[in-house]
């Protein structure tokens, strides 16, 4: 039979000790493709490693790499790595913004004390993501946070952005905030016409028997 | 059962992008009957009265309904030669590209996790045996890992049911398998100790990383269970145990798209299946 | 030489009421459109079925519009040279010439009015490069 057995992989030795951080450290700054990437993941679990992973960052050109050093800042989720990771999101760099968001959108609660001022910033594509972490926050929190955004924001796309999350977890608390922005922007056909899904979506929720 | 009528283009939809955020799973219009039973079910036992009702409940994953929703579409009976599709892309494609790397005398590995208990690594086996041209001319290792020892443990013992073989031809249970009763069949001793068995939580590096690198994984419905950040997690690992150019198959109803930008796609006239980048 | 069978567009984005709207009024015109939300979704579907314009978004999670973008034009023809339609909340010039760099056909800024996006689709859907 040509199907060979190898030992049992448990038995191959005691499971490795803790990596080495000088040694991480230092492949971080200078080591090959794969040193780079095994570091970045190494570091996820080293104490104070959130400076080194933010200054890789800044270095780094393979988007390869930069997932891992993004995983590793999720991974700690604490809010010196959220800091970290929030200096990224304004690059001008489409794939960093989207891995940053990405970074953040792990990191869950950790994130969402920074939400509501991410929501008032001076770039509207970090306003457009907060209101993607808004998504994932308690019901009413979301619901109040993007009410906000309507009543708010100049911006039309941070404004879609806000009725892409009430059109789903809506209630009709929202309708008051939904039909102003409505009038404020009528003649923006994409956002007339999102707005009237979500109200819709919103109004349907009252629960009905359906037979 | 209460009548529902279907859902209505725009349920389906919202339904599927919310699956598919959360889960990585993708469904297709050919999947929509499917899908519509399932949530026909789902709203029947929770109670829900309307399908916003139980959109609600699953996007707040009431009682972890997000789990037991997508529980009817893995079906966690399983059973040998289960997505042949897969095995035939392994053996018509995918073992084709890892040998144009291979030198003779090299090994060619193969991972299935999770394993359960072992149907998906004695099916590679078996099916390596009866249709892989090559099988003589290379060392093949096959390992299989879980993260319930149990399973492992009746890996180990090899021993199934008929339900279990209901889908292999009755010249290959022959075989393969010695009947030991009315309903129990052992896998023969050869092929039972030709696969290694072990424990793997496959989100802890530590534990996936000795394990070494392989041509192919099979990690079919265990990612869709995970959160952001175990999946990516996983998902590294598991691109860390392939060698460049190795493949990995996950179940037909997910994509890696949803997962990970580490892989590259490759289609297969059998089935799509991702690629770690050769150098 | 006319082509009786309709053109198909393939909508990028990850907000589910834009694919929902650029839907509604391309196939008003006439367009079949499926639907991805984000660019590897759109890879795996391109490697699969036929369409004759691709319109995508920048900010999407997992894999951004113009990494997508350039992922593409590094695959193999006819694939390669599908014709993009490229979408931002901003025509800042370095955007554009990223944009351009990375293979788009052409550049617009959103929200898009629906006569606008069925316009340069239709024109799009016929231009295909090299």
């Amino acid at each position: 039979m040509p199907l060979i057995r190898k030992p049992p992989v448990e038995a191959a030795g005691t499971p490795a000790s803790a990596p080495d951080a000088a040694a991480v450290f230092a492949a971080l700054a200078r080591g090959t493709d794969d040193e780079r990437w095994s570091a970045a993941r190494a570091a996820a679990d080293l104490p104070d490693s959130v400076p080194a992973l933010e200054d890789a960052l800044r270095r780094e050109r393979s988007p390869v790499v930069r997932e891992a050093l993004f995983s590793a800042l999720a991974h700690i989720a604490t809010t010196q790595s959220v800091e970290a990771v929030l200096r990224f999101l304004r690059s001008d760099d489409a794939a960093v913004r989207t891995e940053a968001s990405d970074s953040l959108l792990a990191m869950k609660d950790v994130v969402w004390p920074y939400v509501a001022p991410l929501l008032r910033d001076a770039n509207a594509d970090v306003r457009i993501l907060a209101c993607g972490l808004v998504r994932d926050m308690p019901s009413q929190v979301a619901v109040s946070l993007c009410c906000g955004v309507l009543d708010s924001e100049a911006e039309p796309n941070v404004c879609a952005a806000a009725v892409e999350v009430l059109a789903e977890v809506g209630e009709s608390s929202a309708l008051p905030a939904l039909e102003r922005c409505a009038k404020r922007f009528s003649d923006a056909p994409f956002l007339t016409f999102s707005i009237q899904m979500a109200v819709g979506r919103v109004r349907s929720q009252a629960p009905k028997p359906r037979a | 059962m209460l009548e529902f009528p279907a859902l209505t283009q725009d349920e389906f939809r919202r339904l599927c992008e919310f699956l598919y955020r959360r889960t990585g799973m993708t469904f297709t219009e050919a999947k929509r009957y499917y899908v519509e039973r399932r949530v026909i079910e789902r709203m029947t036992t929770t109670e829900s009265s309307s399908f916003e009702t139980y959109f609600a409940r699953l996007r707040t994953d009431l009682q972890g309904e997000v789990e037991q929703f997508v529980n009817a579409f893995t079906i966690n009976e399983t059973y040998f030669y289960r997505e042949e599709h897969q095995l035939t892309c392994l053996t018509s494609e995918l073992l084709a590209e890892r040998l144009k790397v291979k030198r003779p005398g090299d090994s060619i590995r193969i991972w299935s996790v999770p394993c359960s208990t072992g149907e998906e690594p004695y099916s590679i086996a078996i099916w390596l045996l009866e249709n892989w041209r090559h099988v003589d001319d290379y060392h093949i290792e096959i390992v299989g890992s879980d993260i319930d020892t149990d399973a492992i443990a009746l890996a180990r013992a090899g021993a199934y049911g008929n339900r279990a073989l209901t889908r292999l031809p009755p010249q290959v249970v022959e075989k393969y398998f010695v009947a030991n009763g009315a309903d129990s069949w052992q896998i023969l001793d050869d092929l039972r100790g030709s696969v290694s068995f072990t424990r793997v939580n496959i989100v802890e590096r530590a534990e996936t990383k000795p394990h070494g690198q392989f041509d192919v994984i099979f990690c079919r419905n265990v990612l869709i269970y995970f959160d952001d950040l175990s999946r990516r997690t996983a998902a590294e690992n598991l691109f860390e145990n392939l060698y460049p150019g190795g493949f990995i198959c996950l179940g037909h109803t997910e994509s890696m798209s949803r997962i990970s930008p580490l892989f590259d796609v490759a289609r297969f006239s059998d089935a799509i299946v991702y690629q770690r980048p050769a150098r | 030489m006319t082509d009786d069978t309709a053109k198909r567009i393939l909508v990028v984005d990850d907000a589910g009421l834009v694919r929902r709207y650029y839907r509604s009024a391309l196939e008003t015109a006439g367009f079949e459109v499926a639907e991805a939300l984000n660019g590897l979704e759109a890879l795996e579907l391109l490697l699969g079925d036929r369409f004759d314009l691709v319109i995508v978004d920048v900010n999407m999670p997992q894999m951004d519009g113009v990494s997508f973008l350039q992922a593409l034009r590094a695959k193999s023809l006819p694939l390669s040279s599908i014709p993009v339609l490229m979408v931002s909340t901003e025509a800042a010039p370095q955007r554009i010439a990223t944009a351009s760099a990375a293979g788009a056909n052409f550049y617009m800024v959103k929200p898009l009015r629906p006569e606008t996006l069925v316009q340069y689709a239709s024109l799009l859907c016929g231009a295909r490069n090299g």
